[in-house]
């Protein structure tokens, strides 16, 4: 979309498209000039007043307070919420007794059967390694309570998601009118939400399926309304000319053609399923999250690593099984003769690994076979910590003492209206009156809920890792761009990060910069790169190899081909890669809170888990006003 | 080309396939306040630029005729295809009527025009719109199995219309199997497959390259000759026009120029636009004796070669290279009139100079003989 757009602004004289940039970056540096200036005039004297709390907090204790009181009586409990709750309860029980009466043999024989079936030899290897890992390492129940969970999650997100796609797709008002529902959806960070979802259902499995399916949704309707759209409008027409009603447009010509596509959206679906089952853990959702979660607590990076393996693992396999489902030609080539046979020789063989697995007493895995590599680990990270310790201990020291906490001053300690002024005065810097209202609007709110030093503290961390992620990324991705080889290299890697769920990024950040707000920081610069790497790379192989060609024969040096034609032209990739670093670096720092990062992060932590409801919900409304603020702000800079 | 026994003017006027009065298509919002407005007779960009519609059909009225094949030749944005597809409603007309056996089209119900496409038209496409993921047998089956037939009624009757336009032993490939060409006869095959009593084809043969274009169309001329079928044919390929219309339309920025048969667009051109388009068209191919002969004058030897009066010219030509007597154009027994070296000569003249205006073009000598 970027090589499409890019010719156009091409197009235009240089020196136009320059001089408007810059008096943008002008006006912006103006901005914060004066920030500063108010910054050091006035100092601490101007806090957020008490008075402007709209008192919401107070608000949600008492209805906090209303919910205890008549969770067991009001009818809308007794006959919604309770119901729902005990109802997805009893599905996560009940798929976690199915894989326990499969005895961990059945479960092995199944998976890698259908691993090897849908996704070939390789991919069923790994899935059997996986298996074996979560055996081995001693966490074969919660791995199944989690594979639980996200079964549950997922069928529950595909049932609602792919029929609003379909009538999406088929109806452009009603997607329309879906889609600033969906935006919404997916700027929140996963952690806002997590609090009325444990008032509603209560402590448990099934707030986490319900924070979880929410979570999963947005990608399961946006790619099968995509899919549906991108049917061949001939196929259609014929099919309409012979015919056909509308459900038999659907039936036979429709989804047959879109389902591939839409594969891809459950794969999207279930990969968001398994990085929100893991933070789901702090409303109480067993399995490898709480594991880690509670190594974590105790700062055990070996027992957190071994847990965090898994789910990498579990990650990975189902990514891989799941991406190769839409296409026949990845799993092995079986005639169609045979497919039954097959498919009920693989349950045959199910059913006798179950049947030897009880006969033989293998009801749980055994025991003693059973590796613990958590004391390896903190050995080696002990070994790390003598290395690079003093050089981590400086860096992260130096990052507080320059940026951070400077930063974070400017913000809390400045006049609380500069800082709103501010805010509107770069969105008008950037996109005009309606982004200016939306900025100044949303950080005034964050005021008016009673967070404006938590939301500073979190918008400091914010704009320190999303510069470090900016930094770091857009040299990789030009590198990445200039060298077939590192990209070759790199998109493997890349791969691999993005199918991990956010949580697990915090674990080599604890290791290395123990607790406090840098390791969040860490883990939200390492979280958030991949894609920044990839648009930047993208965006700067996308641009027509004409132009490039053009310019080489002009004399250009590489360098003045990168400065004047390829970022240039690769203006709109580039800034997307700066909107999409922000919001992951956003939803990142704010579940550092639970290695201590603090801030908007901690009250909903805290607010949890001390069933204090209006710190939790004010926190996470802070939460999403920031990252409205960040995304509008970004977005319409990348317009 | 047409013969004078279902030539329309000519017969007592047979009950016409389709008729097509006053049809409008205009895009875009308000586009019923535009006719019958001040913009109604504006032209395209005029009207664009007013009221940001965009005018696809203008006021197009006409007839097809059973068992024709009517094209529609036109270039590319002159709204041709807009055209075929308003006569099944695939784009919902703004105004006018389309009336096929009778029934007006623009009145039915959902539901009667979903049984007027399952059985009476047929279309199609440019672009195939094949089923990649079905077997050529379902595609061809398609239209048999949305109306609710069985599958193996369904199949036995696909397997007939995949041999007839020669694709038998392709049943079980798939589309993207097959080349362009074999991919339309799928498209011609499911057309045929529901019986249709009308074919309608969009621009069907544009995506393929020249050798399998004309093998193409004599498909399509063997099948209407074995099939009787009414069709409707969009191109915009004069040649093709001129190979396979019995009548044809010049359409240009939504309006029918002119419409007749190929002799009446090459000889008498309604205007320059219509000239421009038919002046590398070798007349000598397409006029007939008929259109070119004239009284024998006084004294004219009639013993000469005699010719049927729908023989081209260039048929002729040699027959008068031999003799110096007129060729006599005979309806059986009945001297119709003579054609002369003069007269050929022009035409071969008009072939040969660049613009064909030499002159005003032949005047149909003969034309009302026989009213």
């Amino acid at each position: 979309m970027a090589t499409e757009t890019t010719p156009r602004t091409a197009a235009g004289p240089d020196g136009g498209q320059d001089g408007l940039l810059h008096r943008t970056w002008i006006r912006v540096a103006a901005v914060f000039a004066v920030l500063i200036a108010g910054y050091g005039l006035l100092r601490g004297q101007m806090p957020f007043p008490d008075s402007l709390d709209v008192g919401l907090g107070a608000l949600f204790d008492d209805v906090y307070a209303w919910i205890v009181e008549n969770r067991n009586t009001s009818p809308l409990f007794l006959y919604g919420f309770n119901y729902a709750s005990v109802g997805l309860g009893s599905a996560v029980i009940l798929i976690n007794q199915g894989l326990t009466l499969l005895t961990p043999l059945g479960v092995i024989v199944l998976g890698t059967f259908a691993a090897w079936r849908v996704a070939g030899a390789k991919v069923a290897a790994f899935t059997l390694a996986t298996f074996a890992v979560f055996g081995l390492l001693g966490l074969w129940d919660q791995a199944m309570t989690t594979l639980s969970l996200i079964i549950t999650s997922v069928l529950l997100a595909l049932l609602i998601g792919i029929p609003l796609g379909i009538v999406a797709g088929r109806r452009p008002g009603f997607e329309r009118a879906l889609r600033p529902v969906l935006d919404f959806m997916q700027i929140m960070p996963a952690f806002a939400y997590l609090m009325p979802m444990l008032l509603l259902f209560g402590i448990g499995n099934p707030a986490a399926a319900v924070a979880t399916t929410v979570y999963a949704i947005p990608p399961a309707v946006r790619i099968t309304a995509l899919a549906i759209r991108g049917v061949d409008k001939g196929a259609l027409e014929a099919a309409e000319s012979l015919g056909s009603t509308r459900r038999q447009i659907l039936a036979k010509v429709q989804l047959p053609l879109a389902k591939r596509t839409i594969m891809l959206g459950v794969n999207q679906t279930i990969m968001l399923a398994v990085s929100m089952v893991v933070i789901a853990s702090v409303i109480g959702a067993g399995g490898l999250g709480d594991a880690i979660y509670q190594a974590l607590n105790k700062v055990d990076v070996g027992r957190a690593f071994e847990a965090g393996l898994a789910i990498v693992l579990m990650a990975i396999a189902l990514d891989r099984i799941t991406a190769a489902a839409g296409d026949e030609a990845r799993g092995p080539h079986v005639p169609p003769a045979l497919r039954r046979p097959l498919l009920i020789g693989g349950l045959l063989a199910t059913a006798a690994a179950v049947v030897v697995g009880r006969l033989a007493g293998l009801a749980d895995w055994p025991r003693e076979v059973r590796i613990s590599i958590s004391d390896w680990v903190n050995a080696a990270n002990t070994a790390v910590q003598d290395v690079f310790g003093g050089f981590t201990a400086w860096l992260a020291e130096a990052t507080l003492n320059l940026l951070l906490d400077p930063l974070r001053s400017v913000l809390t300690d400045s006049p609380w209206w500069l800082v709103v002024l501010a805010a509107a005065a770069l969105g008008l810097a950037l996109g005009g009156w309606r982004i200016a209202l939306v900025g100044g609007v949303s950080i005034l709110a964050c005021g008016l809920l009673g967070a404006w030093e938590e939301s500073m503290d979190t918008l400091s961390q914010v704009v320190v890792a999303a510069l470090a992620t900016v930094v770091v990324g857009f040299a990789i991705g030009v590198l990445a761009s200039r060298s077939d080889r590192l990209a070759a290299v790199l998109r493997p890697i890349l791969d691999a990060m993005q199918t991990l769920p956010p949580f697990v990024y915090l674990i080599p950040a604890v290791a290395l910069f123990g607790i406090g707000r840098i390791p969040a920081l860490a883990a939200a610069v390492v979280y958030a790169l991949p894609p920044v790497i990839r648009l930047v790379n993208d965006g700067i192989r996308g641009v027509s190899a004409n132009t490039v060609e053009a310019a080489e024969s002009l004399g250009s040096t590489r360098r003045q081909m990168l400065l004047k034609v390829q970022l240039p032209l690769a203006r709109h990739s580039l800034l997307l890669a700066v909107n999409q670093g922000i919001m992951m670096v956003l939803a990142m720092v704010v579940i550092g809170a639970l290695v201590g990062a603090g801030a908007l992060g901690y009250g909903v932590v805290f607010g949890m888990a001390q069933n204090q409801l209006g710190l939790g919900m004010t926190s996470g409304l802070a939460i999403v006003c920031l990252g409205l603020f960040l995304d509008r702000l970004t977005q319409s800079a990348a317009r | 080309m047409s013969s004078p026994a279902n030539d329309p003017q000519l017969n007592s006027e047979p009950e016409p396939k389709f008729s097509v009065r006053s049809l409008w298509k205009i895009f875009g919002k308000n586009a019923d306040g535009i006719i019958g407005g001040e913009y109604e007779r504006q032209d395209r960009d005029t009207v664009r630029e007013a009221t940001g519609c965009t005018v696809a059909v203008r006021d197009v009225s006409f007839d097809v005729l059973p068992g024709e094949i009517f094209v529609v030749m036109g270039l590319s944005g002159s709204g041709k295809s807009t055209l075929i597809r308003c006569l099944t409603r695939l784009i919902e007309p703004t105004a006018g009527s389309v009336v096929l056996d009778g029934t007006d089209i623009r009145e039915c119900s959902p539901q009667e025009l979903r049984e007027l496409r399952r059985h009476k038209a047929a279309m199609v496409f440019q672009h195939f719109g094949l089923l990649p993921n079905r077997k050529i047998i379902d595609n061809v089956a398609y239209g048999l199995e949305v109306r609710g037939q069985g599958r193996a009624e369904r199949h036995a009757r696909a397997r007939e219309m995949i041999e007839m336009v020669g694709l038998a032993g392709y049943e079980d490939s798939k589309p993207g199997q097959l080349s362009g060409g074999m991919q339309q006869r799928v498209g011609l095959a499911r057309a045929l497959a529901v019986d249709p009593e009308v074919l309608l084809f969009d621009e069907p043969f544009s995506a393929l390259d020249p050798l399998i274009r004309r093998d193409m169309q004599q498909e399509v001329l063997r099948l209407q000759r074995e099939l009787r079928k009414t069709a409707v044919f969009i191109t915009h390929d004069l040649s093709e026009a001129l190979k396979l219309g019995d009548r044809i339309a010049i359409m240009r920025d939504g309006e029918l120029v002119q419409v007749g048969t190929a002799e009446e667009l090459v000889g008498r051109p309604a205007d320059d636009y219509v000239r421009d388009f038919v002046a590398d068209v070798a007349r000598t191919d397409v006029l007939t004796v008929r259109w070119l002969m004239r009284d024998p004058r006084e004294g004219e030897p009639l013993d000469g070669p005699t010719a049927e009066p729908r023989t081209v010219v260039r048929e002729i030509v040699p027959l008068l290279a031999e003799g110096t007597a007129p060729v006599r154009v005979m309806d059986g027994d009945r001297l119709l009139g003579v054609v002369g070296r003069t007269e050929v000569l022009r035409i071969i003249a008009e072939d040969q100079s660049d613009d064909g205006k030499l002159g005003t073009g032949p005047q149909p000598l003969a034309d009302g003989a026989e009213a």
